[in-house]
């Protein structure tokens, strides 16, 4: 039923008079694609012709002449209700953003302009914009009703606000009625628009993550040895050893020939794991950010903190699409980790329709994630499985931190079990020897650095 | 704490309809009430107990329209139906009871489609052409009726009785059957 109509007027009286000039202009814009639906009665004028033969039937009984005539005007309108179809809403769509690449809170102003390029007039059309779910339009509908007659063009204009993410426009719903209402039909038009809002990764050096992977800066100490500074051990030398880590206090004493053993210093591999399962996709009130955002924010500030620390960071989603950027270094791969953060669907402001399959998701996370990295969990906690998920990658060895945005409200006894129920399993985690730390109303900075200086005593 | 979901039908939910007023539009209500007043008026010249029935079915139209509930206005219009047959049973003259009859057609009408305006598109929106092309349209079919029937009434009452006429638009209504 789709038919493609590549910006050109289909009507041949039309095309005639349009100049070389106009084709090539229009010749750049996108086409659009229309589905036209069934159309079906709106059963509006049901009973005007009964309507119309009571009156004539009261004048008759009566005989009087003004019940017949109004019942005679009852059935023209009876006819007028059977007068005409609805029509396809043969329009293509021209839609127009101020700024298809706009910092997150930004305002983009909408244009979108139909243009009736079929014959024959459509009377009643109403157009609902197919705006992202993740926008939020701020200024007007995106909606407009009007009448169109071939050739002639309606423009509608509103206003969103960006927010993180890459937002695709759906379909753009017209609906069509027949000139006295009795039909209508539907038809999809689509006309691919999108826009791609990608944040700052603010830089993190405020940041007191180092409390949150190790004590050290820049890297953790571990059990091997070799270079460093630290003293780990002493043992007999071989050829080859450099001659700066040779014991000569021993060799002064002994006469044999040692070599110090020094800790080893290694940076510290993190993965940072989003929960952004359907059931974190939750804030505090209808207008709020949700989890997944305050999680995604909080994430893009851990990242660039560790990066600047010189510590590996990864980044993994806890969710149906699969994410995994494996954990890296420098500066590409900084904007690659911007890009998965703002833009990955895992990520998206609203939760997917894929379903989320939890043993093999862990499997392959286990599989990808190296067996030195620590793992920093990002969830509001408000369900079971994030519990089970960080005490199991805590089973296999793996440090694990749980960095939870409260989204929890007090005010009905609903919301304050629910909330009761979190602390319960911040508190369960915290027994089990997994490191928790929470923030609602304060920033995640402000959270991280009161709970870094707990866990250093 | 409030769960974000996107609808899976491919509408737009969430904080894009949140803020949307799905009121009908004010200049079709505004039409729709003057229309009202004008029916309200005639069916009272013609014959009063007719007119406050009527009356009575624009204000069950005005309050269908204010409420938003469209069966409201079902009611309305066959109150005011029942109305001008009231008028034209205590004796009104066809003139007024035309007048009222077209008038009480666009009042329905135009607050019906306000209404459906209002689910679409909503009271923000850009709407006004939308209204007054369905107004007119409905004005035109009234006037073109109105010509019609009262051009035969008048040519016709040189003493033929009611019946004939009656006849008349028994095929009429035949008319209709078949295009159904």
């Amino acid at each position: 039923m789709s038919e493609a109509v590549a910006g050109r007027r289909a009507g041949a009286a039309a095309s005639e008079s349009d100049d070389e000039g106009d084709d090539a202009a229009e010749a750049d814009v996108e086409p659009t694609v229309r589905d036209p639906m069934h159309p079906f009665e709106t059963e509006r004028w049901v009973g005007v012709a009964g309507a119309a033969l009571v009156l004539i039937a009261v004048g008759v009984l009566t005989r009087q002449p003004g019940p017949v005539l109004a019942g005679a005007v009852g059935v023209g309108y009876g006819l007028y209700a059977r007068f005409g179809d609805a029509p396809v809403a043969t329009l293509t769509v021209e839609r127009t953003v101020s700024d298809d690449t706009p910092e997150p809170g930004a305002e983009v102003t909408v244009t979108v302009r139909v243009e009736h390029v079929g014959d024959g007039r459509i009377g009643d059309v109403r157009l609902i914009d197919g705006v992202p779910p993740g926008l939020e339009v701020i200024d007007g509908p995106a909606r407009l009703a009007t009448a169109l007659e071939p050739d002639a063009s309606a423009t509608m204009r509103y206003v969103v606000r960006a927010a993180r993410g890459e937002h695709r426009w759906e379909a753009m719903r017209a609906i069509t009625r027949s000139p006295a209402g009795s039909m209508e039909r539907e038809t999809r038009l689509e006309h691919d628009t999108r826009i791609v809002c990608t944040p700052e990764l603010s830089a993190g050096s405020d940041l007191p993550l180092r409390g949150l992977t190790t004590q050290y800066h820049g890297s953790v100490s571990t059990d091997i040895g070799g270079s460093g500074v630290e003293f780990f051990a002493t043992r007999e030398y071989r050829r080859g050893d450099p001659l700066r880590r040779v014991d000569w206090n021993r060799r002064a004493r002994t006469g044999e020939l040692a070599t110090l053993e020094l800790r080893e210093e290694r940076a510290a591999t993190v993965v940072l794991l989003i929960d952004a399962r359907e059931p974190a996709y939750v804030a505090a009130e209808p207008s709020g950010a949700t989890a997944v955002e305050r999680s995604v924010e909080a994430a893009g500030q851990a990242f660039s903190a560790l990066l600047a620390g010189g510590d590996r960071v990864g980044i993994a989603t806890l969710g149906s699409p699969d994410c995994w950027l494996p954990p890296g270094a420098g500066t590409s791969h900084a904007v690659r980790g911007r890009t998965v953060l703002a833009a990955d669907p895992a990520l998206a402001p609203t939760p997917s329709d894929e379903p989320f399959h939890p043993s093999p998701w862990f499997r392959r996370f286990r599989r990808r994630l190296p067996a030195d990295a620590q793992v920093l969990l990002f969830s509001p906690l408000v369900d079971r499985y994030p519990r089970t998920i960080a005490r199991r990658i805590d089973a296999y060895g793996h440090l694990v931190t749980v960095l939870s945005p409260d989204v929890t409200t007090r005010s009905t006894p609903g919301e304050r079990l629910v909330a009761y129920e979190r602390r319960e399993r911040i508190r369960t985690l915290r027994r089990a020897g997994i490191r928790v730390t929470e923030w609602g109303d304060r920033s995640f900075p402000a959270a991280v650095a009161g709970a870094t200086r707990r866990w250093s005593r | 704490m409030v769960a974000v979901r996107a609808d899976r039908s491919g509408r737009n939910t969430g904080a894009t309809e949140r803020t949307r007023d799905d009121r009908p539009p004010l200049f079709a209500m505004i039409i729709g009430l003057v229309a009202g007043a004008v029916a309200f008026l005639a069916t009272l010249i013609a014959a009063p107990i007719g007119g406050a029935v009527v009356g009575l079915g624009v204000f069950a139209l005005v309050a269908g329209s204010v409420l938003g509930v469209q069966r409201l206005l079902t009611w309305a219009a066959g109150l005011g139906v029942f109305g001008l047959a009231l008028a034209g049973y205590a004796g009104a003259a066809p003139e007024p009871l035309l007048v009222a009859a077209v008038a009480l057609a666009l009042a329905w009408d135009i607050t019906d489609h306000g209404l459906s305006l209002g689910a679409h598109v909503g009271r923000d929106g850009e709407t006004r052409r939308s209204v007054l092309v369905h107004a007119g349209m409905n004005v035109a079919v009234g006037a073109g009726s109105v010509a019609v029937v009262y051009g035969t009434y008048a040519v016709a009452t040189g003493g033929q009785p009611v019946a004939a006429l009656t006849l008349l638009l028994f095929g009429a209504v035949v008319l209709i059957s078949v295009f159904r």
